[in-house]
């Protein structure tokens, strides 16, 4: 041994030292990362690398009764290029293809595409959008595009895949089938059916996948699996019925128009089920386009007018206080109570009348006689009753839609609770009193469902595929509203305001086919005169006798100068819906010629529908529909078109040719015969 | 004595409990790392984990054959196995494989061998025999040229193929020779060269060179024993050009990627928006590595747990960027365990070494001691950014055939040597 010991043992230290050094400074260092800087670190850790994405889960679709369409989500992109990213040699290769296949595709020029894309690039943009809400196909050419088919890097090309909700039958009862729209703030906007079981039902749950950052923007699924699977949303069968409810939306339609209403709203329920067959609520615009636009039949709680004296009469039947064929005494059309009058419409009244004629009539002061002479010693029983019928303050249906409005029934027993002297004499005829059009026609279906009071119902059943998740059966409100021999005699009645050449409704009389309804025109903002406008409706059933469909048709704001009364501005749309349904349905039991002589319309209606369904932005032939059909088909084209009608009836001449792609605000101009 | 009356007893069982401990606990952290998620798989040979696993298997069957060789032959054939194993590294030149830059790896079959590793234990095993022989003196400038040679062929073959980490390996030789008696100057110059390298970095050639001239003429002056006028000009001469030369290097002679790790080691890049953006490219691995060892916290997340494990933030979080995953999912307390059993194993080697009684075992295990550690330094000082990145794996630890397989080697053939001290040679 060259070295003595004792250097030995130095140099032993002395490297032993070294490794015991950097131990010490391994486990400061470890210290430091972990404890001392770990909150920075940990602050980098999450806000940079990693994060956990949302993987929306397919929104269920939405199907009417027969598995129509109403609602279905439908993927869509949006292209775009990042102009900086691509190698000069690469872009410069690949700008004139791309901007020819660009304009190929748009029909806007192709320098018109290089010189926007080659500014994008000059001003450094990455982003530079090429195409939006494009379909699948548009998605899958544009992706094959030069420069593009490169792929994100080197190509610059950017996809953004958003789901859009698509509503095949366009925007009918769209209030009801509902949608689902976020604005910029967060706030929810939720109507109709996907509001009242978008949660529950439709939206699904949303997975969940990491995804680390690999890039500026670009995140890498960080596993082969998602943390959570999404579970798309189950498919709702609503009760709606496509072809009812394209008859009611544009019967609504056309009555709207032709009287320059407000609003209006039609429900047509099926008796014996409640099920909601169509729902269409219609407003105006500012522009004088009506579309659905609130759902009034639910949320719009108002004056029923005349057809509430179908109530009032029902109370006083049971209580056996009140007959058909008590007489009273209109005294020339004008009653008075503090002051207030009950005026006829008819100038002088009806003189001395049955109850059942003041009915067929609607004569004001009739029913307001019979009802205070019955109830005036006792108001409250008049309250009690109708509370036994389900028609009381502060009710609602308790209809999943989202926004139903509560009842108001004035009550003396109640402090504040809207209850004066006239009180009593003015809900005798449907003032004082608050209904939905929902509300009420539930009331007219229990007299046609012969005294069995349903629950409207909008979901058939909610699927999973095939498999039924929770059906909907049939709820019943009340077993029997009122005794048989109470609903016979007001069945009577909705008969004869029909068929009677006296009742109001025998405009609507049709010797095919049989209704019983109740007109009602409801004065509305009768405290200022110059403010006065007219609430109209009609509701009612048909068949007059065993019903299958009750119907009520409201409409606001009628242009006076064209007309109020319920008879004429409702009750076309309710004949017009009885009408078509008669047509469509087998349980016709009148005359043969009715079918030939509807043969005619149903073809129409067919062909109508069938063009309806296939084209939505290619120009059909309307040549040969009613021009009502004409512009509802086109208006409910995907593409905003303006169209022109001169004349009227069939159309005879087109101005655009058939099967042509038809571009927004493009003028088509119809001529009828 | 047990040793002598049961032959399994003569084996260092303290070892040979912390290599395997070491790699037992090294296997879990790269079935961590190396786990994508899914349901564990061991027999799904596409991943590291399983892969290992056979590794390891076969370990047993190496040690099993190291230790029935007799100890002798180590010795009378440490020359071939270095000819050898020098003869393998040169191979690579005409039928080595290209991975990640390095040409340092055979394939054959399915399988990569990476004779870099191996070339440590037989250098060791070369200079053990050199050092030990009767007629060599490492206080003689021919004798520690001979070994200075011996050690600088691998250590030129392995840098010529890019692997530079391997080559910083070999500067373990140095505590071998210290331990042997080389001349203190050596000492004394090594660290002279890293003080004024740093020093000429970190505030330029100028001021260090000033600085030095300063403290060198002081000391010229003041020394009560007067050194010789030519000793302290020929000090001066070595250190001013030393630290011109260091700079020149720095700057004409390393590679970019070089420069930079040296560059963010010693904060040269003052802009904070430049070393962000180096922190984000070539210091990613730093980074990262960083932020999942400071995730863990004290007690760490917990095996499989660790987000940034799972989520494959750290690159080669299997191989060189092991211990970032021991950071994040055993935390302080399973880092530190790690630093200690290596210490203990380190520590446990030199200790047997000093109990041998042939110089060429002593030599041999300081030889092993040291090559384990300065794989050790690097590795894990690199891991947590207290050295510039230099990619060498954990011993025991990383994944790897080649590396697990060397250091087996490498130890058992010590601790076959280490049970024969008793026996006569």
């Amino acid at each position: 041994m060259a070295v003595k010991e004792k250097s030995i043992l130095n140099r032993l230290y002395f490297i032993s030292g070294c490794m015991f050094v950097f131990g010490i400074a391994v486990v400061f260092k470890l210290v430091s990362i972990q404890f001392l800087q770990g909150d920075k670190y940990k602050s980098l850790v999450g806000k940079r690398s990693i994060k956990n994405v949302t993987i929306p889960a397919n929104r269920g679709n939405v199907y009417a009764d027969d598995g129509s369409l109403l609602a279905t989500s439908i993927p869509k992109y949006n292209i775009a290029i990042d102009a900086v990213v691509s190698s000069s040699k690469l872009f410069e290769e690949n700008i004139k293809a791309l901007s020819d296949s660009l304009s190929r595709y748009s029909g806007k020029s192709s320098s018109y595409y290089q010189r926007a894309i080659r500014r994008a690039r000059a001003n450094k943009n990455q982003y530079y959008l090429l195409a939006k809400n494009i379909g699948y196909s548009d998605y899958v050419r544009l992706r094959s595009f030069p420069l593009l088919n490169k792929g994100a890097i080197p190509g610059g090309l950017i996809v953004e895949q958003n789901t859009k909700r698509e509503f095949p039958m366009g925007s009918i009862a769209r209030r009801t089938i509902g949608y689902e729209r976020i604005d910029e703030k967060g706030n929810v906007t939720r109507p109709g059916i996907d509001g009242a079981f978008g949660v529950k039902y439709l939206r699904g749950t949303d997975g969940k996948r990491w995804k680390q950052k690999i890039g500026k923007n670009k995140w890498k699924p960080l596993t082969d699996y998602n943390q959570v699977e999404p579970k798309d949303g189950y498919d709702v069968y609503t009760t709606i019925d496509v072809n009812i409810q394209d008859i009611a939306h544009h019967a609504l339609l056309e009555q709207l128009d032709k009287y320059k209403a407000d609003h209006g709203c039609v429900i047509v329920m099926e008796t014996k089920t409640g099920e909601v067959k169509a729902i269409s609520n219609l407003g105006r615009s500012s522009k004088g386009v009506y579309y659905e636009r609130l759902n009034y039949a639910v949320g719009e709680s108002h004056e029923p007018g005349s057809t509430f004296k179908l109530m009032a009469l029902a109370a006083a039947f049971e209580d056996k206080l009140v007959d058909t064929s008590d007489v009273v005494d209109t005294e020339k059309g004008i009653l008075s109570f503090y002051g207030k009058k009950v005026r006829d419409s008819k100038h002088g009244g009806y003189g001395k009348i049955t109850v059942s004629k003041a009915f067929e009539v609607s004569s004001n002061t009739g029913v307001v006689k019979a009802i205070d002479q019955a109830y005036k010693e006792k108001p409250s029983k008049f309250i009690d009753r109708l509370s036994a019928m389900n028609i009381k303050h502060g009710d609602s249906l308790g209809i999943p839609i989202i926004g139903e409005a509560k009842s108001i029934v004035p009550d003396p027993r109640v402090k504040n609770g809207r209850w004066s002297g006239i009180a009593l004499q003015w809900m005798a005829y449907g003032y004082g009193v608050s209904f939905t059009p929902l509300q009420t026609l539930t009331f007219y279906n229990a007299i046609a469902n012969n005294g069995e009071m349903v629950k409207p119902q909008f979901l058939k059943e909610v699927k999973e595929f095939d498999k039924v998740i929770v059906p909907f059966e049939k709820e019943v409100i009340n077993r029997q509203v009122c005794s048989k021999e109470t609903i016979g005699k007001l069945q009577k009645l909705l008969k004869n305001v029909v068929e009677k050449k006296h009742g109001t409704g025998n405009g609507l009389y049709s010797e095919n086919f049989s209704m019983a309804g109740k007109t009602g025109t409801c004065q509305k903002d009768y405290r200022d005169k110059d403010k006065l406008n007219y609430i109209s409706s009609f509701a009612g059933y048909f068949p007059a006798d065993n019903p299958k469909y009750s119907c009520i048709v409201v409409i606001h704001e009628p242009d006076k100068s064209v007309g109020y009364y319920g008879a004429d501005v409702s009750g076309p749309v309710f004949k017009r819906i009885a009408q078509k349904i008669f047509t469509d349905t087998p349980i016709i039991d009148e005359v043969e010629t009715l079918e030939v002589k509807n043969a005619k319309a149903e073809s129409q209606f067919e062909a109508y529908y069938k063009l309806a369904q296939n084209h939505k932005t290619i120009m059909p032939n309307v040549v040969g529909l009613p021009a009502m059909d004409a512009i509802a088909l086109l208006e409910n084209m995907q593409v905003d078109v303006k169209i022109e009608l001169l004349g009227a009836g069939i159309v005879k001449k087109q101005s655009v040719r058939e099967k042509v792609k038809l571009n927004s605000n493009q003028t088509i101009v119809l001529n009828a015969s | 004595m047990v040793r002598e009356t049961n032959k399994y007893f003569k084996f260092d069982w303290i070892t040979i409990i912390l290599f395997f401990l070491l790699v037992g606990f090294g296997w879990l952290n790269i079935l961590s790392a190396s786990n994508t998620g899914e349901t564990i798989d061991y027999f799904n040979f596409s991943q590291p984990y399983s892969k290992q696993l056979i590794f390891i298997l076969l370990t047993l069957g190496l040690i099993v054959i190291i230790l029935s060789i007799e100890a002798k032959f180590y010795e009378r054939f440490s020359s071939i196995i270095y000819i050898v194993s020098m003869l393998s590294l040169v191979g690579l030149f005409l039928f080595g494989k290209n991975v990640n830059g390095a040409t340092s790896w055979y394939a054959i079959g399915g399988m990569t061998l990476q004779p870099s590793e191996f070339a440590k234990a037989a250098t060791a095993l070369a200079v053990a025999k050199y050092v030990s022989d009767l007629n060599s003196d490492i206080k003689r400038l021919k004798d520690q040229i001979q070994t200075f040679i011996i050690i600088a062929i691998p250590a030129i073959l392995v840098l010529l193929q890019n692997d530079t980490g391997s080559t910083v390996v070999y500067g373990a030789f140095f505590f071998v020779l210290y331990r042997e008696g080389l001349p203190k100057i050596y000492l004394n110059l090594a660290v002279l060269a890293t003080l004024l390298s740093v020093f000429s970095l970190k505030f330029g050639a100028t001021i260090t060179s000033i600085l030095t001239v300063i403290l060198i003429v002081a000391y010229h002056f003041l020394s009560k024993k007067k050194p010789p006028i030519l000793q302290s000009l020929f000090m001066l001469f070595v250190c001013v050009g030393l630290s011109v030369g260091i700079k020149f290097f720095y700057q004409s002679i390393l590679q970019p990627h070089q420069q930079e790790r040296i560059s963010l080691w010693l904060r040269l890049e003052k802009d904070p928006v430049k070393l962000e953006q180096m922190k984000k490219t070539f210091a990613y691995n730093l980074n990262e590595s960083e932020k999942a060892i400071s995730s863990g916290g004290f007690t760490g997340r917990g095996f499989l747990e660790g987000t940034r494990t799972t989520g494959k933030f750290v690159p080669e979080q299997h191989t060189d960027y092991i211990f970032s995953t021991v950071g994040e999912e055993w935390g302080f307390l399973g880092s530190s365990m790690v630093v200690i059993v290596f210490v203990l194993l380190i520590i446990r080697v030199l200790h047997l070494a000093e109990l041998q009684k042939s110089q060429f075992s002593r030599v041999y295990g300081y030889g092993v001691a040291s090559i384990i550690f300065m794989h050790f330094l690097i590795n894990i000082g690199m891991v947590m950014g207290l050295i510039p990145t230099i990619g060498i794996p954990l011993p025991m630890f990383s994944y790897g055939g080649s590396g697990l397989w060397a250091f087996t080697i490498l130890l058992f053939i010590f601790i076959k040597l280490d049970s024969n001290r008793i026996n006569e040679w």
